[in-house]
């Protein structure tokens, strides 16, 4: 690899008022490379990524294009010269079809030419058919499903000749199969020259798609752009996070004796679940797993009584019972639920650490008419705070302001607080970093070990073989099988691909029949 | 069946249905509703509103709000009277000077939007009251009356059969409007700023040039709104814009619009002027209290964002 760069940025450094985010970070791009760009939340990755895209200008340094100093002076300039990027949040209309998502971009440059769809259409074919992506361009983009939403960004960006294409965290929203698809779409861009840069949480996906290699710690250089022959897992971790990985492995737990916690028999919801059979033990940490829109966030809001369950049996602790709303779940039975959406529906951002962390217990701790004082609050909710090391300058903190690891600890301690006996962990680790991800995991363990019983809900196959005791495979708003978890991670994959597999079958020959 | 499904999912497809059983309801208890006389009464009452309603469904489309546009209508409305009386200016010129206020006040509305941050709600909510007392200022809350002949006979002339002429700029406005958010790329990006600002910037959209157009668009439906009542009344009222605030979120709400932005329909929002307008007259027809009409319309207003929301969870529910 002699070969010039097509892009060389050189001690970039970037201010914020009150932190420097870069200190002299050195990235150089080359054409026909898969590039990974590797930091912990906060290293810097982002701010690098807005200051090679134009959002952001570099307070110190210079940056190369094709071995000529350049600037970027807006993201359009950034564009116009060949950069591309694909955000880790969606950009799209949903409303708009995919031809004119795919080239809003050049409509912006007139207000009142007036658009000629077929034009538009036609033209967004080649583009879609680089992909692959088999859809009609007229299509609304409401319509498609979360990863051709992706493919369909990806396509907007290579219409912009983008000779550079930065992914932040694509695949963080794609079901494994999709991930593929999404691997196979991007060897072929960079056999045909394209430069890409890959962000990912996933070190299983930068080792098997990344060629080379730029990993940040603290605004700077762990490793600036090496190859990633003979790099391994390990050797990435440590570059991040500047020690080795430490989290236990994955360990046998014998919970077959202790009591069920919560039991499902037979259970069918008003959205659609039928004849689900689960059950939880004491102490015992139970996988649900399944891809994206399977209806495991909804069976676990179903649990919870937010969503009625129209059959079959739900029991908690031996008793059967029938859950008419959260309040009754929370109070009356001892159930937790952790939201995947930790910013819609787990915290409160506005408010305060201890207010946030106190919701569950307020009607516990609630006094004479009803009133609460802080102090009460603050004694119960403390001990888990501190045990969790949340860190925050004061309880008075809004929660807003705390990193994504922080706000993950508080949406636990607060259940902790509660008190309660079974907890739903929905996609505990989306956005969170290494380091957190990992202590998040001895944490759960430890719960588990503490008699706490836990229904994990992940798309993380490591993750699951990483917690799990037992895997309940989930598709189609049923459960397809059990797999017990044996820590060998090729086995249980294949097992759990089995199981999906045999439903999924049929449905890819339905789409291929009704779609010819 | 596939062909049904479609059309009920349109957004004027609802309000078309409730339009036709009101008018056959209507018309089943009065004789009288779809008299010539009482059809000339609705169409002149729908032009207006029309615009009054298109004036609030641009600011809705970008995701915003304009509790001004009764201001800005009663402003235009008075400097096109005054600009006549006092100044004797030509219809032609005045009418010109009379969109350019309202131009002017939408562009302002929308600068000081983008430029302080402030939302709009507050913004509007400010310059209604700041617009509403220039209006007070120069009337001193009285009329002009000094409308020339050519306005008044515009006012009162009649296209065919019990059609009014005051209806032909409307008609007009309407097809424009239809063809800006469908084609011209303005439509669009106003559409696209109301649906994800952020993803429009990164789009290359100027979202402050974006906003600002709405605004003065907003201003100018508004304006031309205020010319044709002063035409219909044949005085230059200061209390004109007055009422317009319920109804300008109404009729686009009725015809589908999302309040959180982009997505309005020119032509279910007409269809949600005409609901309102059968209802009002109805009201009046079946001779109840008409103070009862407000209720009613806040009624129909909750009834729609209901609707709204029914509609727009079904189609999830679907795509999982």
């Amino acid at each position: 690899m002699t070969q010039t760069p097509i892009f060389r940025a050189q001690s970039i450094e970037k201010a914020f008022p009150g932190v420097l985010a870069l200190k002299g970070v050195d990235i150089s791009l080359h054409p026909g490379s898969i590039h990974a760009l590797l930091g912990e939340n906060g290293a810097g990755k982002s701010t690098l990524i807005k200051v090679i895209t134009g959002v952001h200008q570099p307070t110190a340094g210079t940056m190369y294009l094709d071995g000529a100093e350049t600037r970027f002076t807006s993201p359009r300039d950034a564009i116009a010269k060949g950069i591309g990027v694909v955000h880790q949040e969606r950009n799209l209309f949903p409303r708009f079809s995919v031809a004119e998502n795919i080239f809003l971009e050049q409509l912006a440059t007139s207000y009142l030419k007036p658009v000629n769809y077929a034009q538009l259409n036609r033209d967004a074919r080649p583009w879609l058919d680089a992909l692959e992506l088999d859809i009609d361009p007229a299509t609304p983009v409401s319509e498609l499903s979360v990863a051709r939403m992706q493919l369909v960004e990806i396509a907007k960006a290579l219409s912009l000749k983008s000779r550079v294409l930065l992914l932040d965290e694509p695949t963080a929203s794609l079901t494994s199969s999709e991930t593929d698809r999404l691997f196979t779409i991007l060897r072929r861009l960079r056999d045909d020259g394209t430069s890409l840069v890959f962000v990912s949480h996933k070190l299983e996906e930068v080792q098997e798609i990344c060629d080379r290699v730029t990993v940040l710690r603290d605004g700077a250089n762990a490793c600036d752009s090496r190859s990633m022959d003979g790099v391994d897992r390990d050797q990435l971790v440590q570059m991040m996070i500047g020690r080795s990985e430490g989290a236990a492995a994955w360990r046998h737990r014998d919970t077959a004796s202790h009591p069920e916690v919560l039991g499902l028999t037979g259970v069918s919801t008003v959205l659609g679940h039928r004849d689900i059979t689960l059950s939880v033990r004491k102490g015992e940490i139970v996988g649900l797993y399944g891809l994206i829109g399977v209806g495991r966030t909804e069976l676990a809001k179903s649990i919870m009584g937010q969503f009625a369950v129209t059959g079959g049996e739900v029991r908690v602790n031996g008793t059967a019972v029938q859950i008419g709303s959260v309040a009754e779940a929370i109070h009356r039975h001892g159930l937790g639920y952790i939201s995947e959406d930790r910013k819609g529906e787990g915290l409160i951002l506005q408010h305060s650490v201890l207010a946030n962390a106190g919701v569950p217990i307020w009607r516990k701790l609630a006094g004479a008419l009803g009133s609460l004082s802080d102090g009460r609050v603050q004694q119960v909710v403390t001990p888990f705070l501190n045990k969790l090391e949340v860190k925050t300058p004061s309880l008075a903190q809004t929660v807003g302001n705390l990193s994504g690891g922080n706000q993950q600890k508080i949406s636990v301690a607060k259940w902790l607080a509660a008190g309660v006996s079974f907890l739903i962990v929905d996609e505990p680790s989306v956005g969170i970093d290494i380091k957190t991800k990992a202590y998040l995991h001895e944490l759960l363990r430890e719960l588990a070990d503490n008699g706490t019983a836990i229904l994990l809900i992940s798309s993380d196959m490591p993750e699951m073989i990483a917690l799990a005791d037992r895997i309940a495979v989930m598709d189609d708003y049923r459960i397809r099988g059990e797999v017990p978890n044996t820590g060998v991670y090729d086995d249980i994959s294949r097992k759990i691909m089995n199981h999906i597999h045999g439903s999924e079958v049929d449905r890819t020959e339905f789409a291929e029949a009704s779609n010819p | 069946m596939l062909q049904i499904s479609r059309l009920s999912r349109a957004d004027w497809f609802g309000p078309l249905l409730a339009t036709i059983i009101a008018i056959v309801l209507i018309q089943s208890f009065s004789a009288t509703f779809l008299s010539a006389y009482n059809i000339e009464i609705l169409l002149l009452a729908i032009a207006v509103n029309a615009l009054v309603a298109y004036a609030q469904m641009i600011i809705i489309a970008i995701g915003q709000m304009n509790l001004s546009v009764g201001a800005i209508g009663g402003l235009a409305a008075i400097s096109f009277a005054g600009a006549m009386e006092v100044w004797g200016l030509p219809a032609p010129l005045a009418l010109v000077f009379a969109l350019f206020i309202g131009v002017l006040a939408g562009m302002v509305n929308g600068i000081l939007i983008r430029i302080t941050g402030i939302s709009a709600f507050v913004i509007t909510l400010a310059t209604l009251s700041i617009y509403k007392g220039i209006n007070l200022g120069i009337t001193e809350a009285q009329p002009f009356y000094g409308i020339p002949e050519s306005v008044k006979s515009f006012g009162s002339a009649i296209l065919v059969g019990p059609i009014p002429l005051l209806v032909a700029p409307t008609i007009v406005v309407t097809l424009l409007l239809w063809f800006m958010l469908r084609r011209l790329p303005i439509g669009r990006f106003i559409l696209a700023v109301g649906s994800n600002d952020h993803a429009a910037a990164l789009s290359g959209i100027s979202v402050s040039k974006t906003v600002i157009a709405a605004h003065a668009i907003s201003g100018l439906l508004a304006a031309i709104a205020g010319v044709l009542v002063v035409a219909r009344l044949q005085i230059g009222q200061p209390s004109i814009g007055d009422d317009w605030l319920i109804l300008s979120f109404a009729a686009p709400v009725i015809g589908g619009a999302i309040l959180a932005g982009g997505h309005v329909s020119t032509m279910a929002t007409m269809l949600g002027v005409v609901i309102v307008a059968i209802i009002t007259q109805a009201l009046v027809l079946f001779s109840i209290d008409p103070f009862l009409v407000q209720v009613v319309l806040g009624a129909m207003i909750l009834a729609a964002v209901g609707l709204n929301r029914l509609r727009a969870r079904q189609p999830l529910k679907g795509s999982m």
